[in-house]
């Protein structure tokens, strides 16, 4: 790893082979989520899920991005065209990048950065701002309210989130995720910063936009919210965004709280790193829709309160806690 | 709420026509809101997309030929409705039903009043963002739908009743059938407890949310579970006991405050206190003929008029029927529960948000066609 | 009970004692029946509403000879509903019952666009089910098809 990044040459190659890798490994993921979610949610709600297509209908959401791809591109009239046009696309780049510096395994990163966590947290903010552009685009007041509360909550939650993320990189002194998951060879972080971590995951949920906390896409309240006026793949884009987004955010979880490539404390038991660290992201993922198929949606200003009120002190308190703890331990 | 945003500010005020295709108005329900952000000042629901003349058509068909429309006035407790407008009849008419007839007619219109609630708390639940109970709902309601379809060979739009008994008589197999569904819904009440009703994000969601208090309530003419939630144990199968509800032994359960939670609350009790009555009413069941056999198929009621009230799921129910002594109703009104119930929303729904107002709705238990008749 | 006694005496008073029928039997569903003029309708209601009464429905219906509208009051208590009949001319007014009852607001609009009887001093008469352009009374029985149209006294005796 490291002396590859002296290797100009080498480097180039890597960085090429591992973008077309992330580009594949995020869309297959992305259908392969979207068909775990629906079984997820089949087999909670005493029904099966997709059986039709393939084992276990597993092919079913190939067939559902060839139907979507096939779908008419409506745009709505008095929609203001440009923008409309470019937020799906907006969202869906920035949920690519964060593949570069994500640590699968000890020698599966594409580019160790030094600030790889921090452009991570960048990159995945741009989101929000596709989702604003996307509402606002489509003049439709449920999507514009929509768009608002996304942005609202965003803002909200992304203060405790890095505040958590803080917490971490304090006891490690480095954004770099091969030395965040290094130090965490003997003891995982959940164990040593478990409130970091519960406020992280809260807040990942709310950053991705998912239940409990989906209050800008609350198909109850908001038919379909930002994206009410989508059709066909733009639609998909935002909702292959939704997942890869998810993906993203419990593969952090698992760099800075569980261990990345790392077995419980220590012991590998002869399994792969990469194998120890997707094993650990989907079941953080299933966590997630496990979430999203019990819990009622939360209410915008329940939301709000929870985040100024508790989670930005709770982070704080925690922050300051950990500060004392490094210095004088 | 009021004190959580003291004053709206009334300068950029914007109106949103929530439904009539909305995923949360159940039904063809449009509500013209007048937004000040996402908070509510104003409400004007707009119905009768559903109008379909109900009462038009009582005046130019038989009694017997009305009562397949009773039970698509209000179609998620079209039994009830049934029920209602044969003992309208039956009282006009002075027809006696033989016991067994009766038993049988309670025990089907309590499953009906269950399965009508299940429906409500499964979609209410839906409104809330949890989409789950509504699958465990439909589970249970399957249940009661094949027991009274093998009873009434239907499923939704019932038209069991007839004046002087039922179409069919009941069997062991349908006695059996009911013991074990009461059995496995009871089963079920620690599941939704456990999984709605000690929630907390569902406790925040419904607590202090659209209180409807007993002042409110009279000045809009609320009734059934809405009405009860607020205290009042006004429950037309207590009040004025008809059929043979005065020989069975359950509660009223009413609430406090009449917030949503307690609304909440009052529908699941009064789904337990169904099964106790469905349970008694087994217990008890007479042999005997389960139909009067003297009574003509163009009923021919003397002159006068009845004016009959019972407790449908979602509320007081009542059928006011005029006779001319012709086989032809000469009027036929129908007080529906759901028209005060969504009226007193306009009120309810001020200063509220949008999210409290989808909530609130759900809460009510509305059904748009019964109100649009 | 108390209610229900309470409006009896007073509407004896206001009424005189012929305008109120019992029906111990309650056999028509309600325990009283109070037949009023219509400009008297605003005090008669006002006497329900103090006693805690709550305005169940209002049905209109149609005769040869004349309208009458029929309120039905209400209170929680177990057999007091009583019948509140008022008669008025086809195209005639009744007074409104909308400042008394928020329920009579959506009602009296109900009525309105079935029957044709006006409430005066309704805030807000706009068609409530039926749509806006409509201008046929469907609850007449001039509209569609009925089977019979007749005078009061052929029903009511």
């Amino acid at each position: 790893m490291m002396e590859a990044a002296t290797n100009t040459g080498g480097d180039w190659l890597r960085l090429i082979v591992g973008l077309i890798v992330v580009l594949i490994f995020s869309q297959l993921n992305a259908l392969f989520l979207v068909w775990l979610e629906r079984k997820v949610a089949g087999h909670i709600q005493l029904r099966y899920g997709p059986m039709e297509v393939g084992p276990h209908g597993l092919l079913q959401t190939i067939v559902d991005g060839i139907k979507l791809v096939g779908k008419e591109l409506i745009t709505p009239f008095k929609a203001d065209k440009k923008l409309f046009v470019i937020a799906p696309v907006l969202v869906f780049m920035p949920v690519l990048i964060p593949f570069l510096v994500l640590p699968f395994g000890p020698e599966l990163i594409i580019r160790d950065m030094n600030v790889g966590l921090l452009l991570i947290f960048a990159f995945s903010t741009f989101s929000v701002l596709a989702i604003l552009v996307g509402g606002w685009a489509s003049n439709n007041k449920y999507a514009l309210l929509g768009a608002m509360r996304s942005v609202a909550q965003n803002v909200a939650y992304e203060i405790p989130l890095l505040l958590s993320v803080m917490s971490v990189v304090l006891m490690v002194h480095s954004f770099k995720f091969s030395e965040l998951v290094m130090a965490q060879h003997r003891v995982w972080f959940v164990f040593l910063q478990p409130v970091a971590a519960i406020i992280y995951f809260i807040c990942a949920t709310a950053e991705t936009n998912r239940a409990p906390f989906d209050i800008p896409e609350a198909e109850s309240e908001l038919v379909a919210g930002f994206h009410t006026e989508y059709s066909g793949m733009r639609f998909g884009l935002f909702f292959l965004a939704e997942y890869t987004n998810m993906f993203i955010v419990s593969a952090v979880a698992t760099s800075l709280f569980m261990g990345g490539w790392h077995g419980p404390f220590g012991w590998s038991l002869g399994i792969p790193g990469v194998i120890w660290f997707l094993a650990k992201t989907y079941f953080l993922l299933f966590v997630l829709m496990w979430f999203r198929w019990t819990f009622p949606r939360v209410r915008f200003d329940q939301l709000m309160n929870f985040s100024w009120k508790v989670l930005i002190p709770l982070s704080m308190l925690n922050l300051l806690v950990t500060a004392l703890v490094v210095k004088f331990v | 709420m009021a004190e959580h945003f003291a004053e709206p500010v009334r300068q950029h005020l914007y109106s949103l026509n929530l439904g009539p295709q909305h995923p949360s108005t159940h039904g063809v329900l449009r509500i013209l809101l007048t937004l000040d952000g996402e908070y509510i000042v104003e409400a004007d629901p707009v119905i009768g997309y559903g109008h379909r003349g109900h009462e038009k058509m009582g005046e130019n068909r038989t009694y017997l030929q009305f009562m397949p429309n009773t039970s698509r006035i209000d179609y998620l407790s079209g039994l009830l409705f049934n029920h209602g407008f044969c003992l309208a009849v039956e009282k006009l008419a002075g027809i006696e039903p033989p016991e067994r007839a009766r038993y049988i007619r309670v025990i089907c219109a309590e499953l009906n009043r269950i399965s009508s609630h299940l429906l409500w708390f499964g979609t209410y639940l839906m409104d809330l963002g949890a989409f789950t109970p509504f699958l465990y709902c439909f589970d249970d309601r399957e249940n009661i739908l094949d027991i009274l379809d093998r009873v009434s060979g239907s499923r939704l739009t019932y038209s069991y009743c007839r004046f002087g008994g039922v179409t069919r008589d009941i069997d062991d197999v349908f006695i059996e059938q009911t013991r074990a569904f009461v059995k496995r819904l009871r089963s079920r009440w620690k599941d939704y407890h456990n999984l709605v009703t000690k929630n907390v994000i569902f406790i925040h969601r419904t607590r202090d949310v659209g209180v409807i208090d007993k002042d409110l309530a009279r000045r809009f003419g609320v009734t059934g579970p809405n009405l009860r939630a607020a205290g009042v144990p006004f429950d037309m199968r207590k009040v004025e006991p008809y059929e043979v509800y005065d020989r069975f032994d359950f509660q009223i359960p009413v609430g406090e405050k009449g917030d949503a939670l307690d609304r909440y609350r009052v529908r699941l009790e009064e789904m337990e206190q169904s099964c106790r009555i469905i349970e008694q009413a087994l217990d008890q069941l007479p042999d005997g003929p389960y139909r009067q056999e003297r009574v003509r198929l163009k009923v021919k009621p003397p002159r006068g008029e009845v004016y009959f009230a019972f407790e449908s799921a979602r509320g007081l129910t009542a059928y006011y029927l005029v006779s001319d002594g012709s086989p032809y109703p000469y009027r036929c009104h129908v007080r529906v529960p759901s028209f005060g119930n969504l009226h007193c929303l306009t009120e309810v729904f001020r200063e509220t948000l949008v999210a409290d107002a989808i909530s609130i709705l759900g809460s009510i238990d509305i059904v748009v066609p019964e109100i649009d008749r | 009970m108390a209610a229900r006694e309470e409006v009896v005496r007073r509407l004896q008073e206001l009424l005189g004692e012929a305008a109120l029928r019992p029906d111990e039997a309650y056999a028509q569903g309600v325990s009283w029946t109070v037949q009023a003029p219509a400009p008297s309708l605003p005090d008669v209601l006002r006497v329900f509403r103090d006693a805690g009464f709550y305005l169940e429905s209002i049905t209109g219906l149609d005769f040869k000879d004349t309208m009458e509208i029929v309120y039905h009051m209400n209170t929680y208590e177990p057999r007091s509903r009583m019948a509140l009949r008022v008669l008025c001319p086809h195209d005639g007014e009744v007074p409104s019952a909308t400042g008394l009852y928020d329920s009579a607001l959506w009602q009296e609009r109900e009525v309105w666009e079935f029957t044709g009887v006006r409430f005066s001093g309704h805030p807000d008469l706009r068609p409530l089910l039926l749509p806006e352009d409509m201008d046929e009374r469907p609850l007449r029985k001039t509209f569609g098809t009925v089977h019979a149209y007749r005078k009061r006294e052929e029903i009511y005796g």
